[in-house]
């Protein structure tokens, strides 16, 4: 018999005027999961989330919780806990009471001994010792995050929504703060959904990846699953790691406006497009290419970007793995041919 | 070498940086004389004038503490002294209960910042007659014969018309917690506005059900709001004398009201002594109020 998950969402959908902000969105997130939710700003992604823990009425749809269902409570009564991109720390309270916060004031009243221990043990747990008396505009960005997240987990909640939780930080300390996410999540076991809009945070981050476009659900699977295989071109887009071409298919062949390529991997969508990887792209051989002039490159440490243009001026990127020896080197405004192997190419339609 | 440039450019930087602010302070130059002239020396004035020797007809610079001592030997001026406390606390407290739900409303309650706006504007909609005005229109409504008297008799819940609405002090409670609440709501509801409203999801996803919210989180956030409008409300009912007259037919003396009598019968010390008391008074109460809350963090 299947564990009945800890979150289950069907149909939901919510209605801003005529425009849908959530359309049918259905998935569901297991226990001691980290499930991601990727998509680009205005997908609804913030409102699915805002949903889940009750701020938002939806049109229809059911949200469960243990087999539960929660659709019709209000957000302090679903034991679902929220951390907000801007933190919304109470700025009148200490570290120390802001995380007290929950227990003391919770649906469940706490005796404020155990409040206290607590407390204690969740500021222990995120890093925060020695923290307590200090008020929340005195410590830095890095450190108000981890005040939200152990007023969030010292409820003790079933699930934990992260609402863009590394947004707000610089990058060194995001790199620094998604370890510190995933030690936190592995020594509850609470299952973490999170909200992103960066591609490599939604990659690294999820056990699962769930990409929202447009209020819907493109795609739901494991994040090597997704990059290899995107469900359909916006996806593909969306990952920033394809080079996408309009066209149809026409017989055994992809059409475009750049010439036919082989069709390679087949996915149907409703969408036409061909799509390749940067890194699958070479400057000679393979059975697909396409001529383009070079512009220029961007070096990322562990592999280089060299920037094509076709001549109607579309951008063609080509990622090369430092690993894979030295980088070709290409005269600007010179035209060479860019090549992949048939089965790397995706052919959507 | 980075010491010695940096102590060098300290060098430069500082008449620089001193004769601009000297510059700054010409800036309020015209508001410190005005303010010494109007303001600094009539309050000194009054203090001195206070310790003159008052005769029946005249008023002579010979220092004495007799008015003083006639202020607390007297029962009608300690009694409106404590009159003046009881009704300031009441109003104080009258206009906290009546603002504060309201400025709530405005304040959090209505998203929409145009309606916001107008919500406000309507609260100041009675001061567009005159004070007078606005007290006098109170007496057609408590009177015996008045509106409210009527209207509950027509409706059977009273057989005999309530006396106790005009004349009295509850009438003088009533008008001033009329013209003064929005004193309160205006301060209270800014403050109420410029909560993050994530603040206020994060402490309900946290478990707190609405009072919770309210006692925990809304109105310790507006607590300088409250301060801010029971200065206002406290500086002006302290010196109210205009509604106390209209709506009590001179049964409630308050302080502000033995000052207008005083003067009217040119003594000027006796009046200058109820300044000081009252002025004192004031001045209390707001550096009370100002240790609650630190508003140097609000500003």
């Amino acid at each position: 018999m299947a564990e009945v998950p800890v979150l289950r969402l069907e149909g939901l959908t919510k209605l801003f005027g005529e425009r849908a902000a959530l359309d049918n969105v259905s998935f569901s997130v297991n226990s001691g999961e980290y499930v991601s939710l990727l998509g680009p700003s205005g997908s609804g992604k913030t409102v699915l989330l805002r949903a889940i823990a009750g701020f938002e009425t939806l049109q229809s749809g059911r949200v469960l919780l243990k087999g539960k269902d929660v659709t019709s409570r209000p957000p302090y009564l679903r034991d679902i806990g929220f951390v907000f991109q801007n933190f919304a720390l109470f700025p009148h309270l200490s570290v120390f009471d802001n995380v007290a916060f929950g227990p003391r004031n919770g649906a469940q009243p706490t005796p404020e001994h155990e409040a206290r221990a607590r407390t204690l043990e969740m500021l222990e747990l995120v890093g925060l010792k020695g923290f307590e008396d200090r008020a929340v505009h005195q410590i830095s960005g890095g450190q108000k995050q981890r005040v939200a997240l152990a007023r969030t987990l010292v409820i003790r909640p079933e699930l934990v929504l992260l609402d863009e939780p590394l947004g707000a930080l610089d990058a060194n300390l995001r790199l620094r703060m998604r370890g510190e996410l995933r030690r936190i999540r592995e020594q509850l076991g609470i299952p973490f959904l999170h909200v992103t809009g960066s591609e490599t945070e939604a990659l690294a981050m999820g056990d699962r990846l769930i990409v929202l476009d447009s209020g819907k659900m493109s795609q739901f699977g494991r994040p090597s699953d997704i990059y290899d295989r995107p469900a359909n071109p916006n996806v593909a887009r969306f990952l920033n790691c394809y080079n996408v071409f309009d066209g149809s298919i026409e017989g055994e062949s992809f059409r475009t406006a750049y010439g036919s390529f082989p069709l390679g991997q087949r996915v149907a969508s409703a969408q036409p497009a061909y799509a390749v990887r940067y890194d699958r792209l070479k400057p000679d051989g393979g059975e697909a290419g396409l001529p383009a002039a070079y512009v220029a490159s961007e070096y990322l440490g562990s592999s280089i970007v060299h920037f094509f243009e076709t001549p109607d001026g579309k951008v063609i990127e080509l990622e090369h793995h430092l690993s894979n020896g030295p980088p070709d080197s290409y005269s600007p405004g010179q035209t060479y041919r860019l090549a992949w192997n048939a089965d790397d190419g995706i052919a959507f339609g | 070498m980075t010491t010695t440039e940096l102590s060098a450019s300290a060098i430069e930087m500082a008449p620089q940086s001193s004769s601009k602010s000297g510059g700054a302070y010409l800036l309020i130059g015209p508001a410190v004389v005005w303010m010494t002239l109007f303001l600094v020396v009539p309050m000194a004035m009054i203090v001195y004038v206070s310790f003159w020797t008052q005769t029946t007809f005249k008023i002579e610079s010979t220092l004495t503490l007799a008015s003083w001592r006639t202020f607390f030997a007297s029962d009608t001026y300690l009694s409106s002294l404590w009159t003046t406390i009881r009704i300031w606390l009441t109003v104080l407290a009258a206009t906290f209960f009546v603002g504060y739900p309201t400025a709530l409303f405005v304040g959090l309650f209505v998203k929409n910042k145009t309606l916001q706006t107008a919500l406000l504007v309507l609260c100041v909609i009675p001061f567009w007659t005159s004070f007078l005005i606005r007290v006098v229109a109170w007496r057609p409504m408590l009177g015996k014969e008045g509106a409210i008297n009527i209207l509950l008799m027509k409706a059977g819940i009273i057989h005999q018309p309530i006396e106790a609405l005009l004349f009295t002090e509850l009438s003088v409670v009533i008008g001033m917690t009329q013209i003064y609440v929005v004193f309160m709501v205006g301060p209270i509801a800014f403050m109420l506005g410029r909560i993050d409203p994530n603040i206020l999801e994060a402490a309900r996803d946290l478990g707190a059900g609405f009072w919770r919210v309210l006692r925990k989180i809304i109105f310790p956030l507006s607590l300088p709001g409250v301060v801010v409008g029971a200065i206002f409300v406290t500086v002006m009912v302290l010196g109210e004398f205009a509604t106390s007259a209209a709506l009590s037919g001179r049964k409630v003396n308050l302080l502000g009201n033995i000052i207008v009598t005083q003067v009217g019968s040119l003594k000027w010390a006796l009046a200058s002594v109820v300044g000081v008391i009252l002025t004192t008074i004031m001045a209390i109460v707001i550096a009370g109020l100002l240790l609650v809350v630190d508003l140097k963090k609000e500003l």
